[in-house]
């Protein structure tokens, strides 16, 4: 008989890396969804683009690098679907190529892979696009689902300032095709939460610290915190695990810095939208929250206190 | 009622009732196997040094190995037969251990034993002694001499002894079919220890999935002078002596010292049976409650002799109900493999799991993905993702800044992991490296004087 | 012969053992300024490359008379004799260029290529070497800016030498141009000029193992 040998522990939590991203797959179903419903078939071909390109560059790279091929962890799959939901519906297919390509070599695997790259790829890549062609990346069309009619061009209500809250929460704004709808963002929060992919802590810590922020700076809060990708960045793209701290503690300082970066460059910078820029360079700090947040080891509290 | 805890921790299986179900309710049998392997290193410290030789005749209670030190306890033959070997038999990856075999001739013939009396009247100073003689370690897995453990250095004091039946790891009822049937035993242990070092306080710690052995034990205690029951949060590792001290007492060990340096001494469930055991009835321990369960026909919880053989107890359990891939002894959150099920048990041997081929298949490691699950489970409050990185990379000082000494290997972040990474293996391995590295720094400070 | 063979050492050091932009990762503030396109690559590598070949041949020259303890100031002026040069030439000669070097031109006084070349090679070997090695340096960080500047110039604006090349329909990727553009493909380039460099060197150790 032959009995394996091995150290403890023996058992382990059927999560595995693979189902979480499965997760957050299933979590932006609902916004994938309403935006291909909001803006037809241009938002459906770019969303598909972007995610076969994520998954192909991946592929690629890990055959060309001979690394162990990982494209089932469905990793790239989610960056590619969460790029695609940063641009607008309207955007042209090479904007969609590009960019999860960018996301997935340059930010992702030429940092190591999976877990080593200090900025979220999806972010950068969209960063990248928007320095590089803001128009194609600004100009947005109102949802034809709403409208009826063919595709009108508009810009964000970040920078009119003239929507209706509740337009702006059910989704009847030009913006990119996944940040419209906050009924389906908040839905995918919710299958986040419930999965515990997630906890509450950055999505919530962020929204506060950009109502707060908002309201300390003269903005309207409450448009503050429906208008642009707020919400969409706080659920998805906040939480990106290898990109923000590891302890709750840690989480919140670094979702709050976000809320006070996105504030200040929407009231005082040139750009009508911070959350990308935000969320950037909440990432760079992240090494150094880990690193310096004080840790409470059992046992050694008192050590801490002296020190 | 508040139910007290710890910081931390996590629930494994806990959709399977923590694969206790299958055993919970079944009563102790009693199970006498023909033949047992009793080896000499049943405790932490020296081992025993054995007394009898091949061909001997041997009762149940007489002594085969004499205490090799102060840190050593005897051990006493747990079945009457004749001696056919005494020889190094491999255990455990320890290396060989010396083991006496016995064949049993079923004639159930005791050594004359000598009881002290109703905990309530024994003479206080003769209960430690008393433990010694009766060859008893803690029983919950980490066999240390309880003699030592109760034995302080100058100057200390215990105001609560907790009696630790908690019982958090996997698998395991043999602790809580021990407290429903012999949940008055466990109380005069307790008292036979609280007269001995004068504590006021005795606490008997229990997890609230197991509301039946809370009853018992709460009806148990009740009238008896200074005990009482607290009921904990159903969490891994409730159990675990640091926090089970800190969700009972709200103290912390200071790390790297031991629990009576915050005046608190944890004694198992199973241990304080013995301890009555050796204190109104004057018996050695010759036999304890494990729980055979995993992939065998009849799971069961078996009181058996010290040393019977694995193979032994599965037969007694009907056999396999699989073609087994792993066996360990203990929960599946600390348990250690066994390499054969010739494997005999010991005193600290509180169960023994059969995984199936399926279910003892090993995992590839995949890369870190940063989500801090870890760090969210570690009982201790350190960072694993950080020690691992260390670790692999052979960079033990900075494993040891990491405070990885701190790490009492539970596995809580290797089970939570999704990446599936060895974090607890690592860590085991860079501990043991670092108490060599100290090792070898003291013997050549030492030579050096 | 073996003089020639040095010599021919010594140039070829400059432009890829040790690249000064790809492996010494010196002078890269005009690196990453001015290589938006490839002209403007080139004229600041000319320009430095006269510069550096006149620099060390004077120093190279001098080498025995200038006092230790004041040998910096002394290569600083003598290399902003020969920027001073460059400067009134360009501005005399290709006014277009000179405004879109702007202030990196007399910023070459200051460039570390030049500096560190007159501190570890020209006043320590004679002067024909030491023009050699002006002129491998040179022609390395000309390259080296002609390369930067070139994909920069086709991603950032479709076109090399001002020549377009991509077709009117391709929209430029204006983040190439930008300072972070510049930071992402000289990263880009370093990492992929190391990686070749490495291979090679590689395959040459293997070899000789397998000759041992």
């Amino acid at each position: 008989m032959n009995l394996r040998i091995s150290t403890a522990p023996h058992i382990h939590h059927p999560v595995t890396t693979q189902r979480l991203m499965i997760y957050v797959l299933l979590a932006l179903l609902p916004t994938t969804a309403v935006g291909i419903y909001a803006f037809g078939l241009p938002a459906l071909m770019l969303l598909a683009i972007s995610c076969v390109t994520a998954v192909l560059s991946e592929f690629l790279w890990q055959k060309i690098a001979k690394k162990r091929v990982l494209i089932s962890d469905c990793s790239a799959l989610v960056t590619g679907l969460i790029l695609g939901l940063n641009l607008p519906a309207n955007a042209p297919w090479w904007l969609a190529v590009i960019g999860s390509a960018f996301a997935v070599l340059l930010v992702k695997q030429l940092f190591g892979g999976l877990g080593d790259n200090f900025l979220n790829p999806a972010m950068a890549a969209r960063a990248v696009l928007l320095a590089s062609w803001p128009v194609h990346m600004t100009s947005f069309v109102l949802p034809t689902f709403f409208s009826g009619a063919d595709a009108v061009t508009g810009a964000t209500p970040l920078a009119t300032k003239s929507a209706q809250l509740m337009d702006l929460f059910m989704g009847n704004i030009p913006g990119t095709i996944g940040e419209v709808s906050k009924v389906a963002i908040l839905l995918g929060l919710l299958i986040l939460l419930f999965t515990r992919t997630i906890t509450w802590h950055i999505p919530f810590t962020m929204v506060a610290s950009v109502f707060v922020f908002s309201w300390l700076f003269g903005a309207d809060p409450v448009y503050a915190i429906l208008s642009g990708g707020v919400l969409f960045g706080a659920v998805f793209m906040a939480t990106d695990y290898v990109t923000n701290p590891m302890t709750a503690s840690g989480k919140m300082i670094y979702a709050a810095g976000i809320g006070l970066i996105i504030a200040v460059i929407r009231q005082f910078g040139a750009y009508p939208e911070g959350v990308t820029y935000g969320i950037l360079l909440m990432n760079i700090a992240t090494p150094l929250i880990d690193r310096f947040l004080p840790q409470k080891i059992y046992g050694r509290q008192k050590e801490v206190k002296k020190a | 009622m508040l139910k007290k805890t710890f910081k931390r921790g996590i629930h494994p299986l806990h959709r399977q009732g923590s694969g206790k179900n299958a055993t919970k309710n079944l009563p102790i049998e009693n199970y006498v196997s023909d033949s047992v392997v009793i080896h000499m290193s049943m405790n932490i410290g020296a081992p025993a040094v054995p007394c009898v030789k091949k061909g001997d005749h041997v009762k149940i209670g007489q002594v085969i190995g004499t205490a090799g030190g102060f840190v050593s306890v005897p051990v006493h033959a747990s079945i009457a037969g004749e001696v056919t070997a005494v020889e190094p038999i491999p255990y455990l990856g320890t290396g060989n251990v010396t083991a006496v075999t016995i064949k049993n001739d079923f004639s159930d013939e005791w050594v004359e034993l000598h009881p002290l009396g109703s905990v309530e009247n024994v003479d206080p100073s003769l209960v430690i002694p008393a433990i010694r003689e009766a060859g008893i370690t803690g029983m919950g897995g980490a066999s240390f001499p309880t003699h030592v453990k109760l034995t302080f250095k100058e100057g200390a004091v215990c105001d609560t002894i907790i009696v630790n039946g908690a019982e958090c790891e996997t698998h395991l009822t043999a602790d809580h079919r021990l407290m429903l049937e012999n949940s008055v035993r466990i109380v005069d242990g307790l008292r036979a220890v609280m007269r001995a070092l004068i504590v006021p306080k005795g606490i008997i710690a229990i997890e609230d999935n197991k509301p039946d052995a809370i009853a018992a034990m709460q009806k148990a205690a009740a009238g008896r002078i200074g005990v009482q029951v607290a009921v904990l949060k159903t969490k891994y590792p409730q159990g675990g002596e640091k926090q089970l001290i800190e969700a009972v007492s709200g103290r912390q060990v200071p790390s790297g010292g031991l629990p009576i340096d915050v005046g608190v001494v944890v004694l198992n469930v199973g241990t304080c049976a013995a301890i009555a055991d050796a204190v109104i009835d004057g018996m050695p321990l010759v036999s304890r409650v494990c729980t055979v369960t995993g992939c065998v026909k009849e799971p069961k919880n078996l009181r058996i002799p010290v040393g019977t053989i694995v193979e032994d107890m599965i037969g007694a359990c009907g056999g396999f109900s699989e073609d087994p891939g792993k066996i360990f002894f203990g929960g599946a959150m600390t348990g250690i493999a066994i390499p054969n099920i010739q494997t005999p048990t010991a005193k600290s041997t509180n169960g023994v799991v059969v995984f199936n081929e399926a279910e003892s298949r090993s995992k590839d490691e995949s890369p870190c993905i940063r989500c801090g699950k870890c760090v969210a489970a570690c009982p201790i409050g350190l960072n694993p993702y950080q020690i691992k990185v260390a670790a692999d990379a052979s960079d033990f000082a900075a494993a040891e800044k990491l405070h990885v000494m701190d790490c009492m290997l539970c596995g809580s972040c290797a089970y939570m992991c999704p990446a599936r990474r060895w974090l607890t293996p690592s860590f085991r391995f860079a501990k043991d490296k670092i108490v060599a590295e100290r090792k070898a720094a003291a013997a050549k400070g030492g030579s050096d004087k | 012969m073996s003089e020639k063979m040095k010599l021919g050492k010594v140039i070829s050091n400059g432009i890829v053992t040790e690249n000064p932009t790809f492996r010494l990762v010196l002078g890269t503030c005009p690196t990453l300024a001015v290589t938006t396109s490839a002209i403007n690559g080139l004229g600041m590598g000319a320009a430095a490359t006269f510069v550096l070949i006149c620099s060390n041949l004077v120093i190279s020259l001098l080498r025995n008379f200038i006092p230790d303890k004041v040998r910096i100031p002394a290569f600083i002026v003598v290399i902003c004799t020969f920027v001073t040069m460059v400067q009134l030439l360009m501005q005399a000669f290709i006014p277009s260029l000179y405004d879109a070097l702007g202030i990196f031109i007399p910023l070459i006084v200051v460039n570390c290529i030049i500096l560190a070349r007159a501190e570890a090679f020209a006043s320590k070997n004679g002067p024909v070497a030491s023009a050699c090695d002006g002129l491998g340096m040179g022609i390395g960080f000309t390259v080296a800016l002609v390369i930067l500047g070139s994909i920069r110039e086709l991603i950032g604006n479709g076109s090399i030498f001002g020549m377009n090349v991509l077709g009117a329909s391709y929209e430029p990727m204006l983040l190439i141009v930008l300072a972070s553009g510049g930071f992402l493909t000289y990263g880009l380039m370093l990492g992929l000029f190391n990686l070749i460099v490495k291979k090679s060197e590689d395959k040459k150790k293997r070899k000789e193992a397998e000759a041992a």
